[in-house]
């Protein structure tokens, strides 16, 4: 039972860490995407109307990135290119997001008497690895996305420690008049960022809803988009410290729904599963003693008077 | 100075029109005719005291909300708590009115309430501003996450101790008439929580702009280092500001279930907080400013519910026009940027003879 | 316009001088105007610079200088004029376009990263794909050792010294291949050392074929090291200069547009032998566990209505002693007193009610509220007091009172008390934060660069002031890197050196070489070698 509930909790940190990882990118180029929960949710609601209407889960995920892209593109605009305040912009998108994807489900399937549904992302196992005992039902016994995952946090901390686009992105969050001095675009760099930030969101969001539930719901994001932005900090924007980080609260978050399912209410009322990923976050934003924040996080490069 | 006000006004006018708008091309999806449905929702809030009585009622929550993200935000602090604070503040408004409702007085229970729900919600609050003082935490994600764990302890108590005795649904008994916050005009919802709130506005400003504690508040979010060598400690006043802060979003609870629901509902207003955030960008965090916002949402949601109700338009359609009026108010403060270094750039060549 | 100040005549195919070639110039500004939104920063600005030239850019802060410079290196757009390379019109909209035509330039705040390596610092722009680290640091160690540099590739830009990273900064543009180096204000941060170790590299470069621009406001420099010297003045080009046909007073009359005086004080008093000695700092320390000592057993006093002074190159202790003295650091060993109380323990909130006044070197980080008014940072340090009070709320019928009484002492140039401080002149915004610390300093004012970026108009108020609270008998510390100003006015005065103390001296004590040598470590016994 307790594999089981690994390979769930592996399963639940994928979104976050696609999530986080993209977060970490943009943060350490400046940018914080504060709409970083508006984007999971119009990641969610784009998958599964693309799924639903399409019929196909793979047009559903390519519209969630699409949505996402689009998403971060207005809040990339917002931001690094008009120079308004990061954490205002991003509550306007989030709120915008929320009306806007309830909204339109409305609008494409109207007031439906039972919920709609699809069939969420396949497990694949991968042909003799997922017989090995114990570690194959854990690592090769997943989803497609869960797979692309880890693939994805090596390559992104190859790219960002040894590669010149990397230097490049870190030297732009730590003192963008140097890029620029060097004759780098810093608003480009800081636009890309963001904008894979939203295909990478929106695939996050998509999995909530296509990839594990099977359904959308206006709530079905609950802040986990928060959490992943959350992760990027707790791990010093590092995309190892991300990939422990989304462990950690994909961990968490597999216990409560385990412990919601066995009824432990006996012991421990159900809020306080919920909330422990939340509890977790603040617990570990306080003791975390020094971090490597990129020096001008948050701060719009401007140039002239 | 005339130029710059007008600037604003006009631009920010701009801006709600512009949000109405392209919320307005969102109903050509569901093939209605946005001028036909807006005109219904402006109409209909003059229709009678009841509708245009409960713009007030639903900005009141609004202002408080508000105030509390502007003020965190004069001190260059985020308090994103403000919808946990506003559920603390329910939970102890409801609690302590219904085990004091048949011990005493009505007026004196109110009192009572309202005192504990500002130090319950200070307290929830200022927790975050004090780890931001001792430990140098980010209050951003901690007052974020803080939000949640309020919801789960409200949820977990509408369950339990709280339920209603019926013990049918998640919610708690009616309050008795006795601690109900009287009504300001018979007919209409409006209750004495609005007068509350707009003095609280008032209040808000008063000490920020007139007493040497707000100036301090200030001065710290203008410029920290400059306020420390000035001899200013920033810690204290992140404790007390994220006090205050708290206590305004927890006074939103109080309003809300004294004076509106008269009891508390699992999931009720659960978007006072980011509306609150939202109205505060609109006023550009100035008190005076924050009580105009929020009729504005007060019209946009009690004109939408009616718009939905007989329009048949969905209800989101609330958050759309709150959503496109935030970004298009956000375009506006670009704009109002622009026009101002064209200006001074303009009058430069005029002197320069060019 | 008036043209006999132009001693060049350009029309000449090829002219040689000075064994230089003189024919096209290898980069040339036409007419360049640019505005901000508050100040024509140059207007009609022309003049060319020639192949292996050292040109500099002279004048004082506010000129254009940097603007102009700005513009050729792309990261200023002109309103109008061009830029022509061999006597082409190039557009350069960018860095990325100065670099591509061989510019460089270093600026005053250095473009490095302080949170990365020298290596990732020099090889940001300039490399693609994947990185080999060890490759490039090899690449630098040679490159740095063909011009002279001590550099070690892995190490944190900010753990430098700044003298140490402004090397990297033209390692960085030695790397671009660049032809024409554009610098500054370069020896702000240097000892005089370090300053003529700078001018060896600038012959060197230029006699390989090379240009150098370096912007400065110092005459000496100019007259040091330059070929050629451009003067500026409020945005417009005012002399055109060969270094062997002009002095320095004339120079100085283009700057600023009349003959100035060289400072003098007048009648001073002598502080007498047996006047009280007011502040005592004994054995002053900041060690912290593993790191270099900040500031190491500082010890000296100042007596009533004494100007001590404290020399030094920028970042050997200076704004830890300013902190130290006003409270914001404690020492980790050591005790300070005021009027013989212990006052080592003190916050910065008791410091000021004591009397003890701070002009902050980075003014507006750590001296004044940009965005409020003029009357709130009057106010900023004693937004308590009961005297703005009036029950219970701010008196602002007295602050601006208090405050329109300043601006008239102190001939500030402003509309009134409720005019934001953003939108004072540099000169101007210093002039409100010594209004306020000479009220708050009643017995100590310590004076951190308080000159630094200011017009000469500006610096000799500022000099005036200082020497008026002396005659009212404060105890006055001030911390300058420029040696003039020390000369000026300190009765006595020390050199700070790696957070020592280099001896304490008479005001004419010591010759500047001697200074020189104590401001980069080296005792004054011995005529070279090591500390």
């Amino acid at each position: 039972m307790s594999i089981g509930l690994l390979a769930r909790a592996l399963m639940m940190s994928t979104p976050l860490l696609y999530g986080s990882i993209s977060e970490v990118f943009a943060e350490r180029s400046g940018v914080m995407v504060t709409a970083i929960e508006g984007i999971f949710l119009i990641g969610a609601w784009a998958g599964f109307a693309g799924t639903y209407l399409s019929g196909s889960l793979f047009i559903g995920i390519l519209c969630a990135m699409l949505a996402g892209v689009l998403t971060a593109a207005l809040y990339g605009w917002i931001t690094i290119y008009l120079k308004q305040h990061q954490v205002v912009t991003g509550t306007a998108i989030n709120i915008l997001m929320l009306g806007f994807c309830a909204f339109f489900q409305r609008v494409i399937f109207g007031v439906p008497t039972i919920p709609l549904t699809v069939k969420p992302l396949p497990v694949i196992p991968i042909p003799f690895l997922s017989k090995i005992p114990w570690i194959g039902q854990l690592f090769f016994t997943q989803n497609i996305l869960t797979y692309l995952m880890y693939v994805i946090v090596p390559i992104s901390y190859f790219v960002l420690y040894k590669t010149s686009i990397g230097l490049t992105i870190r030297s732009t969050g730590e003192n963008p008049e140097a890029v620029d001095v060097a004759g780098i675009n810093v608003e480009k760099i800081r636009f890309s960022m963001v904008l894979i930030a939203g295909v990478m969101g929106g695939i996050a969001g998509a999995f909530y809803s296509i990839g594990y539930l099977g359904m959308f719901a206006t709530n079905i994001i609950g802040g986990r988009g928060w959490i992943a932005f959350a992760i990027c900090f707790l791990g010093n924007w590092n995309p190892k410290g991300a990939f422990i980080g989304t462990l950690i609260f994909g961990l968490a978050e597999a216990l409560a729904i385990y412990m919601q399912s066995i009824g432990g209410n006996g012991l421990f009322p159900n809020e306080l599963f919920i909330a422990l990923p939340y509890i977790l976050t603040i617990v570990l934003t306080i003791s975390r003693k020094s971090y490597n924040v990129p020096a001008k996080l948050g701060v719009p490069y401007k140039k002239e008077e | 100075m005339n130029e710059q006000f007008r600037d604003l006004l006009l631009t920010t006018l701009l801006a709600v029109l512009f949000g109405l708008i392209f919320s307005g091309l969102m109903l050509l999806f569901l093939d209605k005719n946005p001028i036909e449905a807006f005109g219904i929702l402006f109409s209909s809030l003059f229709r009678d005291k009841y509708t245009f009585g409960d713009i007030f009622v639903k900005a009141t929550p609004l202002i408080f909300t508000g105030l509390s993200f502007a003020f965190t935000y004069k001190a260059n602090l985020f308090n994103i708590g403000a919808q946990g604070q506003f559920y603390i503040g329910s939970v102890i408004s409801a609690a302590v009115s219904l085990s004091l409702q048949d011990e005493m007085p009505g007026a004196l229970a109110l009192i009572i309430v309202f005192i504990l729900t500002v130090i319950g919600g200070g307290i929830w609050g200022g927790f975050v501003g004090y780890v931001k003082a001792r430990f140098k935490t980010n209050e951003f994600l901690v007052s974020m996450m803080s939000t949640y764990v309020a919801l789960n302890i409200m949820d977990y108590l509408l369950r339990t101790v709280l339920k209603e005795t019926k013990g049918e649904y998640p919610q708690t008994d009616s309050l008795s008439k006795a601690v109900w916050l009287p009504k300001l005009v018979q007919g209409t919802r409006l209750h004495w929580g609005f007068v509350i709130a707009v003095a609280a506005a008032i209040g808000i400003w008063i000490l920020l702009y007139k007493t040497s504690l707000g100036f301090r508040i200030r001065a710290v979010g203008f410029n920290p280092e400059a306020a420390r060598m000035s001899g200013i400690n920033a810690k204290k006043l992140y404790i007390i500001t994220f006090f205050i802060s708290g206590a305004l979003a927890a006074v939103a609870g109080f309003t809300e279930v004294n004076g509106m629901q008269h009891m508390l509902v699992q999931g009720f207003n659960p978007n006072v907080g980011s509306e609150g955030l939202g109205i505060a960008i609109l006023a550009n965090a100035n008190p005076i400013g924050i009580i105009f916002a929020a009729i504005l949402f007060g019209i946009l949601r009690t004109g939408g519910l009616i718009m939905s109700q007989m329009a048949n338009v969905p209800s989101s359609i609330i958050e759309l026009m709150q959503g496109f009026v935030m970004i298009f108010v956000i375009l506006s403060y670009f704009v109002r940027s622009k026009l101002e270094i064209k200006r001074e750039k303009s009058k430069l060549q005029k002197v320069a003879g060019i | 316009m008036n043209k006999d100040w132009r001693r060049h005549d350009y029309g000449a195919a090829s002219l040689i001088k000075n064994g230089r070639m003189m024919n096209t110039p290898f980069f040339e500004l036409r007419n360049i105007t640019k505005y901000f939104s508050q100040v024509i920063a140059n207007k009609d600005v022309s003049f060319p610079i020639f192949r292996g030239e050292v040109l500099a850019l002279l004048g004082e802060n506010g000129a254009g200088k940097s603007t102009a410079m700005k513009i050729l290196y792309g990261l200023y757009k002109a309103d109008s004029g061009d830029i022509l390379m061999n006597g082409e019109k190039k557009r350069i909209h960018s860095p990325k376009d100065a670099m591509a035509l061989g510019i460089s330039m270093i600026q005053q705040h250095f473009s490095l990263v302080p949170a990365h390596t020298v290596t990732e610092n020099i090889i940001l722009g300039n490399v693609h794909g994947r990185i080999d680290w060890k490759a490039h640091e090899q690449e630098i160690l040679e490159l740095a050792h063909q011009h002279g540099f001590n550099i070690m590739p892995d190490k944190l830009v900010r753990d430098l010294a700044v003298g140490m990273q402004q090397k990297v900064e033209i390692l960085k543009a030695l790397y671009q291949n660049t032809h024409l180096l554009i610098m500054d204000e370069p020896t702000a941060v240097l000892t005089p050392q370090e300053a003529e170790v700078l001018m060896q590299f600038v012959r060197g470069f230029t006699a390989n074929g090379n240009s150098v621009i370096f912007i400065t406001h110092k005459l000496k420099e100019v007259m040091d090291v330059a070929d050629r010297i451009i003067v500026m003045r409020n945005g417009i080009v005012s002399g055109d200069l060969k270094r062997a046909e002009t002095n320095e007073r004339e120079l100085s009359r283009l700057m600023i547009g009349r003959e100035i005086i060289a400072n003098d004080e007048g009648n001073r008093r002598q502080p007498s032998k047996d006047s009280d000695v007011r502040l005592v700092l004994d054995g002053v320390s900041i060690e912290e566990h593993g790191q270099v000592p900040k500031l190491k057993g500082i010890s000296f006093s100042i007596h009533r209505g004494e100007i001590f002074g404290v020399a030094g190159v920028s970042g050997n202790g200076q704004q830890e002693l300013c902190e130290v003295i006003c409270g914001a650091i404690k020492p980790t060993s050591g005790r300070i007193y005021v009027d013989e109380k212990d006052i080592t323990e003190k916050e910065i909130r008791d410091r000021i009610e004591i009397g003890i006044g701070y002009v902050p070197s980075d003014r507006h980080k750590d001296g004044m509220v940009m965005d409020m008014t003029l009357a709130e940072n009057m106010m900023l340090k004693t937004s308590s007091d009961k005297k703005w009070q009036r029950n219970g709320f701010l008196d602002k019928r007295e602050l601006d009172a208090y405050t329109e009484a300043a601006i008239k002492s102190y001939d500030i140039k402003a509309p009134g008390p409720n005019a934001v401080v953003k939108g004072l002149s540099g000169g101007n915004q210093q002039k409100v934060i010594v209004a306020r610390e000479v009220n708050t300093g009643t017995s100590i004012i310590v004076f951190d660069q308080p000159t630094r970026g200011l017009d000469l108009g500006a610096i000799d108020y500022v000099h005036k002031t200082i020497l008026a609270e002396r005659e009212k008998g404060k105890s006055i510390l001030l911390i300058s890197t420029e040696l003039s100003e020390i000369f000026a006015l300190a009765d006595r005065y020390t050199v700070l050196y790696k957070g020592e103390t280099q001896g304490i001296y008479n005001r004419s004590e010591l010759t500047t070489e001697e200074i020189g040598l104590l401001m980069a470590g080296y005792g004054l016994e011995r005529s070279s070698g090591n500390e």
